[in-house]
């Protein structure tokens, strides 16, 4: 597959000599159709099973999941069938281990949630796979690898592996290696561990391969991925008198190219950019981006509602996106003082702020995404809708993810939030939703129109329809 | 494991006749009513598996909300799951709601009393609007000024525990507590408990009073009775207007005494 710099993928087939549009129907609407839905049917929700992060690799070949219960599920895409392009190819599990451990901290007497809030994929340098996962104080390297032959015919040992008498052995045998089942073995290969005083919100591989960040409330380390028994601490945000704190960060970044750039937002709604080159302790930032607040719309809760959940480069590394609660902002890299597009995820929901800030929904951390090639945007919204925006066409659409809309193939269908006055057919109200049902992590496949949506506890796969 | 958010909301008394807020008395009380309605449909809505349902909260006023939201605050503040860690972002962001509603209660206050000296001279009253409110005792010790603070530590509030006082819900009163309230509930949220790489036995200390009921600021000094008496004391306040005397401190501090002394005994029956 290949993107035109308008964002129109083509497809062109070995078969044919004319390129087929796969994306854009005429009109220009997308359509995207249910593929799998991974995870319990239940209605009850182990809470061990609800999932905290979801991340494809660079190929998109491996998705990975993390849990609350601490645990990785890893689904591989089986090849694509060439005979049949219009069945794209499924996820299916391809390895599953338990990444982080619930701990106990003696010194506070509390307890360390196994829960893992970030999976990050190394770049593949070799036959095996490499992840970072982090909880809140640990993160961890892990090594999946394949192993299909075993080694047959010793001779110095039993059965049972005992070792032989030698002077029972006369003749020299070599074992010959012999085809197996697949089997995927997850190792942990490095342990980053005592660097954070509070909360890991983010990690972030640099493009160097070679270091990676990682990000508290306070702080922002710089690994090397080598080396686990200490880091270099970046970014220090921690007030000499604690009192004084009024701002946390939220989210951190590299930059996609330039190793020595990344960024992190805070819970005012301002990201901050830093140089590396610039000095060794990034306190002072290179550029501040931040938008001023519309005073038409200030409330009490102008200031959690700005606090940024998420923020991403675009792959081509000149823009930036940022989630607050309400909107999705894309900011060019060269312009600090607003962002050049704003997207209303869910504006109905303003009048409802008091009632979101009571039951704390408000406090939700929802994520965004980019698709391949920067063209599209996704994030996620209560009731199980999740929200798709193409910045060049300048059309947004709704779906839900739902066992209702689960058939094979089967379309999704637009979904419509009405925001007050006279419900139309086929509109859900606002005081209908529901807040329980949130889509928080969202991922787009690095090169296809492959897209997934983790609900509570259930991981959706959607593409694109294929003609 | 439901996920539904139950909301407990803080006791139905809260924003009602204890309010420091004389002057919002005749605005809060009929209000009060219908926010309790509010609420209790709220809590309804939020209990049906998480939709929200009836009046919009658009329909409150300015004073209404910010009642509601503060009371709000404080409840979420005040809670938290024994054994596990705090979010600094959460607790940031709530003391950063309380900050900007302290600010917008004190705007409101300046407003209004430099409104009642212009109208009619310096009435008794609007001597309860003043604009200091470090120890806003508007309620307890409305001549008390800030310097004072370090004379009246007790007064400095807060949300005590029903258990402690026994005394019935009604007497709680978040805007009278909350300029009180807000150093000690920064003192109090999780900021303390910063890690070993800090003071570590100031860490061990946090990390007790964590787990128990009260937060640490208020456990430091005799605030379990006082803080009681500060219902006393409000009881007492309502009874005397003799606010803006420039004998104010002498009878808070005395007051302060009487409260002590009627607190021993309340203790230990």
């Amino acid at each position: 597959m290949t993107y035109t710099s308008e964002g129109i993928q083509l497809h062109s087939s070995p078969e044919s000599t004319s390129k087929q549009w796969l994306l854009y129907r005429p009109g220009g609407d997308m359509q995207w159709c249910f593929s799998q839905v991974k995870g319990a049917i239940d209605d009850d929700v182990a809470e061990a099973d609800i999932i905290s992060t979801v991340e494809f690799n660079h190929t998109g070949e491996l998705l990975a999941t993390g849990d609350k219960g601490g645990r990785v599920v890893i689904f591989q895409q089986e090849i694509e069938n060439k005979n049949h392009p219009q069945f794209r190819s499924e996820y299916n599990v391809y390895s599953t281990f338990q990444s982080h451990e619930p701990e106990f901290d003696y010194l506070k007497s509390l307890e360390i949630e196994e829960k893992i809030n970030k999976i990050r994929w190394l770049p593949q340098k070799n036959a095996a796979q490499f992840l970072l996962s982090t909880n809140d104080k640990t993160i961890k390297l892990w090594k999946i690898s394949e192993r299909d032959k075993r080694p047959e015919g010793y001779n110095l040992k039993e059965e049972d592996g005992r070792y032989k008498d030698p002077n029972t052995i006369t003749s020299l045998r070599v074992p010959v290696l012999i085809p197996m089942d697949l089997m995927v073995e997850a190792s942990p290969r490095r342990v980053f561990a005592n660097a954070h005083t509070y909360h890991i919100n983010s990690i972030s591989v640099n493009s160097d391969n070679e270091t990676y960040l990682s990000a508290d409330d306070l702080r922002i380390n710089l690994w090397h991925l080598e080396i686990t028994d200490r880091s270099f601490n970046i970014v220090d945000i921690k007030p000499a008198n604690m009192e004084e704190l009024t701002e946390v960060i939220t989210a951190a970044e590299f930059h996609p190219h330039q190793c020595n750039t990344f960024v992190y937002s805070s819970s005012k709604g301002t990201i901050r950019l830093c140089d590396m080159r610039v000095s060794a302790l990034c306190d002072k930032h290179s550029k501040l981006f931040e938008e001023p607040e519309d005073p038409s719309n200030r409330s009490f809760f102008s200031e959690i509602i700005s606090s940024i959940s998420d923020v991403k480069f675009s792959h081509n590394g000149r823009y930036m996106m940022t989630r607050d609660y309400l909107s999705m902002k894309i900011w060019d890299l060269n312009m600090e003082n607003r962002p050049v597009e704003t997207y209303q995820v869910h504006e109905y929901l303003r009048s409802k702020l008091c009632s979101l800030y009571e039951n704390d929904c408000i406090f939700d951390k929802f994520e965004c995404c980019w698709n391949g090639n920067d063209s599209v945007v996704m994030t996620g919204s209560y009731n199980n809708f999740f929200r798709i925006f193409d910045r060049g066409h300048r059309r947004d659409v709704t779906l839900e993810a739902s066992r209702e809309n689960s058939k094979p193939m089967q379309v999704l269908k637009p979904r419509k939030v009405c925001a007050g006055g006279k419900r139309k057919k086929d509109e859900i109200s606002v005081d209908s939703l529901d807040f329980n049902k949130k889509i928080l992590h969202t991922a787009w496949h690095p090169q296809d129109n492959i897209i997934t949506v983790a609900t509570t506890n259930n991981l959706y796969i959607f593409q694109d329809k294929v003609n | 494991m439901k996920l539904s958010k139950g909301t407990s909301m803080l006791g139905r008394g809260v924003k009602r006749k204890w309010s420091c807020l004389e002057e919002l008395e005749a605005e809060v009380v009929p209000a009060a009513v219908a926010e309790e309605k509010e609420q209790n449909g709220e809590e309804d809505r939020v209990e049906q598996g998480g939709l929200l349902v009836g009046p919009p909260k658009s329909d409150m006023s300015h004073r209404q909300q910010r009642q509601l939201v503060l009371g709000l605050c404080l409840e979420k503040l005040q809670r938290y799951q024994v054994g596990m860690e705090l979010s600094l972002r959460r607790s940031v962001l709530l003391i950063n709601t309380l900050r900007q509603i302290q600010e917008d209660m004190r705007r409101d206050r300046a407003i209004t009393c430099t409104t009642d000296i212009l109208l009619s001279g310096v009435q008794p009253d609007s001597c309860l609007l003043r604009d200091d409110f470090r120890e806003d005792m508007s309620i307890t010790c409305p001549g008390c000024t800030e310097g004072d603070v370090s004379k009246s530590p007790p007064l400095s509030p807060e949300i005590p525990s029903q258990e402690a006082s026994g005394l019935p819900d009604q007497q709680k009163s978040p805007p009278a507590v909350t300029n009180n309230a807000f150093s000690d509930a920064v003192n109090a949220m999780g900021y303390l408990s910063d890690l070993a790489l800090d003071d570590i036995f100031e860490d061990i200390d946090t990390s007790m009073y964590e787990t128990s009921d009260l937060p640490s600021a208020w456990v430091s000094g005799p605030v379990w009775p006082v803080s009681v008496s500060l219902w006393e004391d409000e009881d007492v306040k309502m009874r005397t207007p003799s606010h803006g005397s420039p004998g104010s401190l002498q009878s808070c501090l005395m007051d302060l005494n009487e409260l002590d002394h009627i607190m021993e005994i309340l203790v230990k029956s």
